[in-house]
């Protein structure tokens, strides 16, 4: 098997298109993770400025009290992870500020998409557009006739007539092929390696070797379909053919018409309904029996008991601090319901269409690129978690400075800035187990199919 | 006649390759799903339209039937607080025929005095973000990147197959000309192809009544898929001419289709990234935030001459002789006055878009696709721009109510029916 698959790949680097168009790819590889990296180091660049202009206004605000510092607000910049170079996911589509204020939860806004004219329709030219749409038709290429050839040229009978059977030489043809997208793949993950390795730490190397690995049993999947379907139908033009549909159903149908569909079955409220259910609760109480005016009147009966005293006058703190946060955890709970119930379903979305990796590989393969590059919507709602956290934290603070009194210049400077805590891979691994059980699926199924049908192909 | 016997095989080929009338069926059923899904888009937002309109008119009426029981005539501050105003984006009668960018953008607003265009609500429906990453099947789509594969399914062995069985030369003997007679079964894929789609077209243009209504745009879309199709027809006619064998000619299409529709593209997104990355829009946070709040500490005298220099006729009015700012008209002035601020962050905001767009705009010589797509989204209303456009009749609303209620109030206005009615006009103008 050693000898075949070593003469595979002399028999391709003498092929001098193949050289060509393997020099393009790696050229091209280079050139867009490179240029990925440039793009995320001036996004880094820019987001750090806004960020350090949004503070120097927060050291620099004329506070009047703590309430009014809730109102002035804080904005939460989504983060740019060091994976984004390779796959941008739904950032380019998300927005990347939350103004995080009292009183009320922001959307995140200003996406990238709705600041120019459409562009591109399969995202920028990233090194995930190309491994995902045009890696895998080289390889296709390459393989639909691997098997036909041979047996067209007589290569195939003088090869099991020294003894190799079909099984070796079709698998030795696989993993040649393979070979070469495995290298393509260590391209791009070797000069994103090279250019950001500062910034590696053990999570982003577990990332970048499970891209790797989603990647390579995609291509494995893809060949050994290929070269299946080239054993299957014997004519090479049928066997193109046929992988070709399959490609476009696969990239550029299924994942469309999947979401669609998966958006029909559970379906999301318009922002207008969402909105009147939340603003419905915030006035008329969570359980639609708690006014706002009667737990107001249980909250100063209750805090008149606290302190021991017999009017709001004689607290010896601050009535409309405590009043601001009582208010506030209610609103947080009707943040929870509603947007607890959305990302809830936002999530079951997800989980059904992970299951479309059972008849298109390419969703799985999607989902893990997007996931391993932290840009995927799991990781966005945590953004989204984290920066409310965040906000709770603060204006829990600036109520209870404006309950307790005593602040000054330094209380606000001590205030620090949203910071995002990218959670590790590992930890939200279970979310994409699927996706890997697919991916591994396919290619077990495919290689016992190869397996079987080498067996029963007769070559006369 | 010969031309007649060569569309009539073509035809007899046609019917009798299952794969590629599979393929030409996933297509129409591919449109059919992609029409049927703009069509519940357009309903869903004239719903959401609809929706709100009622719930106006329901506050519009409330209103209506305090003035018939008042005794004492209210001033315009109590009144025009309570005029709903919104400002709605509705979809057009094409829509159908192309969602375009409409999903980036919010397409109803309620707009009240704090109100800016790039308020919160003004970002896209709640949606699933890794399904818009994937998009929809549109119908746009369905022309600009499907319709070509359909056009390499249907033609990579034009001549490639005779060539594959080496019966190629049996071909030239019969017909002559190799590029006349490609040529002519071409043409049967084309006519296929555009009498499919221009059904498509026609269907929803008739049930959408937007015949008369919408005739140029419809002919401009027309000529655009005509040049298009005929745009990817020339570059296949040449690559089957000069190449030899289905595969390689399969192969080189499928690379034309790779670097028009995704490569070319990709490249200009990622170098207009580059160039322009994502703003942040700091001059707008800053004139939403810090600058808001300076605003709020200024003295009464520095507020009158802010306000003065954006309505100065104020100072014919009859507040304005007196000495001091009423407190009930002072937010009121606050308010324009940041709504000043705010349109000038703005301004910045869409220059520097803009530069982006004449960025992208410069790249269509060689990425035709993307001004393929952008046109087509132009003429449905859904592009970059029209959403510009609906953003300036927010703007321009907004600077109504803020002009009425500053101007209302420093005359002293004594508000009739017949006033309310004109107000309700006024704010409303931009609605229908």
């Amino acid at each position: 098997m050693k000898h075949i698959l070593f003469n595979e790949l002399i028999g391709l680097f003498r092929n001098r298109l193949f050289m060509i168009l393997l020099g393009v790819f790696s050229i091209s590889l280079v050139l867009t993770t490179y240029f990925g990296i440039i793009h995320n180091n001036k996004q880094i660049l820019s987001q750090n400025d806004a960020k350090e202009h949004i503070r120097e206004q927060w050291d620099e605000m004329n506070h009047t009290n703590p309430h009014n510092a809730a109102h002035f607000g804080s904005y939460a910049f989504k983060p740019i992870t060091i994976l984004n170079s390779i796959d941008e996911g739904i950032n380019g589509i998300t927005g990347n500020v939350i103004r995080l204020e009292g009183h009320r939860q922001n959307d995140v806004m200003f996406s990238e998409a709705s600041q120019s004219l459409l562009i591109s329709n399969f995202g920028k030219l990233k090194p995930s557009l190309l491994l995902q749409f045009i890696i895998p038709l080289f390889l296709i290429f390459l393989a639909f006739n691997s098997y036909s050839s041979e047996r067209e040229s007589g290569r195939l009978k003088l090869l099991l007539i020294q003894g190799s059977s079909l099984n070796k030489i079709i698998f030795s043809k696989i993993i040649a092929i393979w070979s070469i997208g495995l290298t393509l793949l260590l391209i791009t993950t070797f000069i994103q390696f090279i250019f950001t390795n500062s910034l590696f730490n053990i999570d982003i190397l577990i990332r970048l070797i499970l891209l790797f690995l989603s990647y390579s049993l995609y291509y494995l999947i893809l060949i050994s379909l290929t070269v299946f379907l080239s054993l299957l139908f014997k004519n090479s033009t049928s066997a193109l053919s046929l992988t070709l549909v399959l490609w476009v159903m696969w990239v550029v149908f299924l994942p469309k018409i999947f979401g669609n569909t998966v958006e029909k079955i559970n379906p999301l409220p318009t922002r207008v309904e969402f909105q009147n259910n939340m603003d419905n609760d915030r006035s008329k109480g969570i359980d639609g029996h708690n006014p706002s005016n009667e737990r107001k009147d249980e909250l100063i009966k209750s805090t008149l008991i606290q302190y021991g005293v017999n009017s709001l006058s004689d607290l010896p703190v601050n009535f409309r601090g405590i009043l601001m946060q009582a208010d506030e955890e209610y609103g947080n709970s009707v943040w929870d319901k509603h947007f607890g119930a959305l990302y809830l379903q936002l999530t079951n979305q997800k989980n059904i269409y992970q299951f479309t990796g059972l008849i298109n590989p390419f969703a799985s393969l999607q989902s893990l690129s997007m996931a391993t590059a932290g840009s995927d919507m799991f990781h966005h709602l945590n953004f989204l978690s984290q920066a409310e956290y965040y906000r709770r934290d603060l204006i829990e603070l600036l109520n209870n400075k404006w309950r307790d009194g005593d602040w000054d210049e330094n209380f606000y400077k001590s205030i620090k800035d949203f910071h995002y805590n990218s959670p590790s891979f590992l930890s939200f691994f279970w979310k994409y187990i699927l996706d890997f059980v697919f991916l591994f699926l396919w290619s077990i199924i495919l290689v016992v199919l190869l397996k079987y049908l080498t067996k029963k192909t007769s070559i006369v | 006649m010969r031309v007649f016997n060569i569309l009539f095989y073509e035809f007899n080929h046609f019917r009798r390759s299952s794969a590629k009338v599979l393929t030409y069926l996933i297509f129409v059923f591919a449109c059919i799903y992609s029409i049927y899904s703009g069509f519940e888009l357009q309903n869903q937002q004239q719903t959401t339209i609809e929706t709100i309109k009622n719930e106006q008119k329901k506050e519009i009426l409330l209103v209506s039937k305090f003035f018939q029981n008042m005794s004492v005539l209210p001033g315009p501050l109590d009144v025009l607080g309570y005029i709903p105003t919104y400002a709605t984006k509705h979809p057009s009668p094409l829509l159908p025929l192309g969602i375009g960018q409409s999903e980036q953008y919010g397409y109803y607003k309620k707009i009240t005095n704090w109100s800016s265009t790039y308020d919160n609500d003004m970002v896209e429906e709640i949606a699933n973000p890794e399904r818009l990453v994937n998009g929809n099947i549109d119908f746009s789509f369905l022309i600009i990147f499907l319709l070509p594969i359909l056009l390499i399914i249907f033609t990579y062995n034009i001549r490639g197959f005779e060539q594959d069985m080496r019966f190629d030369k049996l071909i030239e003997i019969q017909y002559g000309s190799i590029s006349k007679w490609i040529l002519i079964r071409f043409i049967f894929y084309i006519t296929l192809l555009l009498l499919t789609v221009l059904c498509f077209m026609f269907f929803v243009v008739i049930v959408n009544d937007a015949f008369f209504s919408h005739i140029s745009e419809i002919k401009s879309l027309i000529f655009l898929l005509l040049i298009y199709v005929l745009f990817f027809t020339t570059i296949f006619y040449f690559i089957v001419l000069k190449s030899y064998g289905s595969s390689a000619i399969a192969f080189k299409m499928i690379s034309v289709w790779l670097i028009l529709c995704v490569i070319i593209p990709g490249t200009v997104h990622q170098f207009a990234s580059i160039i322009y990355p994502t703003h942040y829009m700091t001059d707008y946070l800053d004139s939403n935030r810090k600058e808001s709040y300076e605003i709020f500490d200024l003295p009464t005298d520095s507020l009158y001459v802010s306000l003065l220099s954006i309505y100065p006729d104020l100072s014919q009015t009859k507040h304005a002789k007196e000495n001091n700012i009423n407190n009930d008209y002072r937010r009121n002035a606050l308010s324009a006055i940041i709504n000043h601020m705010n349109k000038s962050a703005i301004n910045n905001i869409e220059k520097q878009n803009e530069l982006k767009n004449q960025l992208i705009c410069s790249s269509y010589w060689f990425n035709p696709v993307s001004f393929i797509q952008n046109k087509w989204n132009n003429y449905i209303n859904t592009d970059y721009y029209s959403y510009q456009e609906y953003r300036s009749e927010i703007q321009k609303i907004l600077d109504t109510k803020l002009s009425l209620l500053n101007f209302e109030s420093w005359n002293e206005t004594e508000v009739t029916m017949v006033v309310y009615e004109d107000y309700l006009k006024q704010l409303n103008a931009f609605m229908e």
